[in-house]
């Protein structure tokens, strides 16, 4: 058994499924949020300055690419059927922003389990793929990643036969 | 990059330079984004593997992004001081790989560096390049930290659009035609 007593309770990798899909609910990204994640971590014109935005080929004040995945990770957690035991992500690969995320628009979207298996060397943990699909509030996908990343295991010495 | 997409050059390396991360706002960020107990609680933190709080991978890309942002418009404004017009860099059409190979942790002071890998004409823009490139974080005991293969627009200065590519830039210009052809 798993001796961490902070995430006893958390969702292990037993407790996943390949194939299991998250619903992230709804995020509006307002002007405000916008400008000041961009004023911390992105200060180009099109995302803070009004008159530039709309001189832009976007047309208006757009997100950080980087503020469409930061959100998307939170979702992410905040959504899924309970906390996961997460010992810390590895990748992401395959990162696509396809639309620009706009003010006002509203971002939800799905995280599924594409990919779901044990550490041949490390028994304590799994390895578990979430694939990000993020759309707006016209059902466009603005943005896709998938996270690769290490799941507690709640029995290790379970089940490790047969892992190549 | 603030060179032209002509004269980009496989192997072209821009530092961006470095920035130490506080245990403050690496809580700030992750109770916000990142909310697990090892990013946001130093003492539940040091049940997890890590043995204490880290920064969030995310961050750690995220703060790499505002040195680079940084970093050019500090390069623009002494070439615009010199008389010299700047290469223009466009958005970023997303990342290959982005790897978390260490824990960045409170104090840690992580520098990074973008090389350019490769480049070529973009097939959906015209007039822009494509460059891809790898930025890679080190911290301050020269441990490998984080990469990321990002690829990004970046403008041709001596780009001549052919009368089809000339009608579509004029089109684009006209707001209700241009919703219709993004569509």
């Amino acid at each position: 058994m798993t001796s961490n007593p902070v995430t006893k309770d958390f969702l292990h990798f037993e407790d996943l499924y390949l194939g299991q899909q998250v619903d992230l609910g709804n995020t509006k990204v307002t002007k405000a949020m916008i400008k000041e994640f961009a004023l911390e971590f992105d200060p180009l014109p099109f995302h803070i300055d009004e008159k530039a935005a709309k001189a832009s080929l976007l047309g208006g004040i757009a997100a950080s690419g980087y503020q469409t995945g930061a959100i998307a990770i939170k979702m992410a957690l905040k959504n899924f059927p309970g906390t996961l035991a997460s010992s810390g992500g590895m990748s992401i690969t395959d990162l696509k922003w396809k639309r620009p995320v706009m003010a006002n628009d509203v971002i939800g979207g799905t995280v599924t389990i594409t990919l779901l298996k044990r550490a041949k060397s490390k028994p304590q943990w799994g390895i578990v793929n979430l694939d990000f699909d993020i759309k707006n509030q016209k059902n466009q996908t603005v943005m896709i990643m998938t996270l690769n990343n290490l799941i507690d295991v709640r029995n290790p010495e379970i089940g490790l036969e047969g892992i190549t | 990059m603030t060179t032209w997409y002509e004269d980009i050059n496989d192997g072209d390396s821009m530092e961006l330079g470095q920035y130490c991360f506080t245990q403050e706002e690496i809580i700030k960020y992750n109770k916000e984004y990142d909310n697990q107990y090892f990013h946001t609680d130093p003492e539940l933190a040091k049940y997890s593997h890590f043995g204490g709080i880290i920064a969030s991978g995310w961050h750690t890309a995220c703060v790499g992004h505002r040195l680079m942002v940084d970093e050019i418009k500090k390069r623009e404004e002494a070439m615009v001081a010199e008389g010299i017009v700047p290469g223009v860099s466009g958005p970023s059409p997303g990342i290959k790989k982005m790897t978390f190979l260490q824990a960045v942790r409170p104090n840690d002071c992580i520098s990074y560096k973008l090389t350019v890998v490769s480049k070529r004409p973009s097939a959906s823009l015209p007039g822009w390049g494509l460059l891809f490139s790898t930025i890679v974080a080190t911290n301050q005991k020269g441990e490998k930290v984080f990469q990321s293969d990002v690829a990004s627009f970046s403008k041709m200065r001596d780009f001549k659009p052919n009368m089809k590519q000339r009608l579509g830039m004029w089109a684009m210009k006209i707001p209700l035609l241009k919703n219709l052809i993004k569509r």
